[in-house]
């Protein structure tokens, strides 16, 4: 059987379970543990297009974040239109952001450029914290519920959110399986290599480098109205969290960077290890989470800069070559 | 008019020495490990919660307590190189990058578990007096904080330009390779360059203390300022960053002044974008490595 039979039947088994999941799953709280998964995997994705293949280290992702998620708000609360047409909406005012952004960021590599898109982040949610006339300033909103209003985008069962969360993640997925096998991908690691050595045997970097982040801001914000429908509730301080930045690029790194399917594990351990921690120490103690993050970070920064996959991967090969020594 | 401007330059100026300690830290450290310290600031906090405790256990005021946050995070710095960054460093930025970062996330939330995000102030007898010279208002607490930080920068300068060890730093700042063929052992150079920012940062933690609340954090509002005040004022230059904090202390004071109380940060960005967007090159080389 050859290797990619082998990887489309693991693919379809790994669907069929995922779609079957909330059928033989009831409990709410565990339907919600994987809906967590399933979008931070998903932002997780969006941030490793750039982040990882490219290696454009940007911790400023909650700026998509929020602009898609305020965008579909106030569309559906000022003017009445579904959160499904704000959700592309909002991509493409993300899209349209990522361009000047990309255009201050970019000028800085290394260090520098992940400080200049901390602050574009910070600034955008200032910028929200004032804008009281349409985006109800520093207070937020509630999200009216309307009950079971699918074509809203809100579900009476939280399976319901839990497939189009399945269905976002399916897609950035995608998008990064064929964008890793065509030219761009290959322009992507190359410029993560070694910017220079692209660029001199013909990488146009900085075009490409604006391309990918017009496609990773776009995904970015796609969460973030599914996020603000899903918990009904919309504030500067949530949407542009600067905790959502650093989980995208800290999945991505713990599971593996530049894989396609490292930010999935790496949100699988982060997302489990806080729930253990929740169940054992109650959510009384602030900051135990991002301590426990940050240890794993880490670990994984000292010990094992390929994150997950490359220790799976690692175990893999003595595995399978155990056979062959004997 | 002219009084209320000479007023909030002189408020930025004061505050502008302590941005001066946490910038030169980071400036030092990206001048001669190549490494931005995106945990700079959450020293400055631990300097703070050393002179709260040392106040508080054991009525220590906060300007003595410099004695022991210096030594004390000198070592932590040490350390930090030794047994951390020593293992990154190499041509890939992530490692770097995400190291500081981490540990930046840890002690944060490390403070946020065992002090709570409760705010802790001190209160000494001089807090509360001020000189009056004309319709002038000069805080002591901030006056002294602003002398203690300039004269602390100024024995900097001299470190590094009069001593054999200062001058062995700059030489591995200027060409890491070339000076470890001249015999300076970069290792030695590191950790000594770590200690002395991160004392730096101390030394802002205990200054602020009498006129500054403890909280966990405290330290991200100094480490922007710095990393924009370093921006400006040229990546690894000790005066440069210097200057440059100065003026965000005075543009920061301005900008409470005349546009508004919650404006500080905006004015933070604000510099950080236009720096970026028209004098990206002039100031940090083009390319921050």
């Amino acid at each position: 059987m050859s290797g990619r039979t082998q990887s489309l039947i693991w693919l379809a088994i790994g669907t069929i379970v995922l779609i079957a999941l909330p059928l033989v799953v009831k409990s709410s709280f565990a339907i919600d543990i994987f809906i967590r998964i399933l979008l931070f995997s998903f932002i997780g994705v969006a941030w490793n297009l750039m982040g990882g293949y490219a290696k454009q280290l940007s911790l400023g992702h909650a700026a998509y974040f929020g602009l898609g998620a305020y965008t579909s708000t106030i569309l559906q609360i000022n003017f009445g239109i579904s959160p499904w047409i704000g959700m592309i909406a909002g991509g493409v005012v993300a899209m349209l952001a990522s361009l000047p952004i990309g255009w201050l960021c970019f000028r800085l590599r290394g260090p520098y450029f992940t400080i200049a898109t901390i602050a574009t982040a910070q600034a955008l949610m200032l910028i929200f914290l004032k804008f009281r006339d349409l985006a109800w300033g520093a207070e937020g909103t509630t999200i009216p519920n309307l009950g079971s209003a699918p074509l809203m985008m809100q579900f009476e069962t939280k399976s319901s959110y839990y497939y189009v969360a399945l269905g976002l993640l399916a897609l950035g997925l995608a998008i990064t399986y064929l964008i890793e096998r065509s030219w761009m991908g290959y322009y992507l690691v190359a410029i993560g290599e070694d910017e220079d050595a692209a660029e001199a045997i013909g990488v146009n970097a900085p075009r490409i480098k604006r391309d990918i982040y017009l496609i990773s801001s776009f995904l970015t914000a796609l969460a973030g109205t599914f996020y603000t429908q899903y918990i009904y509730f919309i504030d500067p301080a949530t949407a542009f969290s600067f905790n959502i930045s650093i989980e995208a690029a800290l999945v991505s790194i713990v599971g593996g960077i530049g894989t396609l399917w490292g930010p999935v594990i790496g949100t699988i351990l982060l997302e489990t290890t806080s729930t253990l921690l929740q169940s054992w120490l109650g959510s009384s103690i602030g900051g135990v989470q991002l301590t426990v993050y940050s240890l794993i970070l880490m670990a994984v920064i000292l010990w094992r800069p390929t994150g997950l996959m490359g220790m799976m991967s690692e175990a893999w090969q003595r595995f399978s070559r155990k056979p062959a020594r004997a | 008019m002219l009084e209320t401007v000479a007023q909030a330059v002189i408020n930025g100026l004061l505050i502008g020495g302590i941005y001066a300690l946490v910038s030169i830290g980071v400036t030092l450290i990206f001048g001669v490990v190549k490494i931005v310290n995106f945990a700079q600031g959450e020293f400055v906090m631990i300097g703070m919660y050393i002179s709260f405790f040392l106040a508080n256990q054991f009525g220590v005021d906060p300007l003595l307590s410099l004695f022991v946050s210096m030594p004390v995070l000198f070592v932590i710095g040490v350390l930090v190189q030794h047994f951390l960054i020593s293992r990154v460093l190499g041509p890939n930025d992530m490692p770097q990058i995400f190291l500081t970062f981490a540990l930046s996330l840890l002690l944060l939330n490390l403070a946020l578990m065992l002090f709570s995000a409760n705010y802790r102030t001190v209160h000494t007898s001089y807090s509360d007096e001020a000189f009056h010279i004309g319709g002038l208002y000069i805080p002591v607490a901030k006056l002294i904080a602003f002398v203690v930080a300039m004269v602390l920068s100024g024995a900097l300068w001299l470190f590094l330009h009069a001593t054999d060890l200062g001058k062995a730093m700059r030489a591995a700042a200027q060409n890491r390779d070339v000076a470890t063929l001249m015999g300076i052992n970069p290792n030695r150079v590191f950790c000594v360059a770590l200690g002395i920012a991160l004392a730096l940062a101390g030394a802002a933690g205990s200054l602020l203390m009498p006129f500054y609340s403890a909280y966990p954090f405290v330290g991200q509002v100094f480490v922007l300022m710095a990393f924009v005040a370093v921006v400006l004022g040229t990546l690894g230059n000790v005066i440069g960053a210097l200057v440059a904090s100065l003026m965000m202390g005075v543009a920061e004071s301005l900008g409470i002044q005349f546009v508004g109380a919650d404006s500080g940060l905006i004015v933070v960005f604000a510099m950080l974008l236009l720096t970026l967007a028209f004098k990206p090159t002039g100031l940090g080389g083009g390319r921050a490595r």
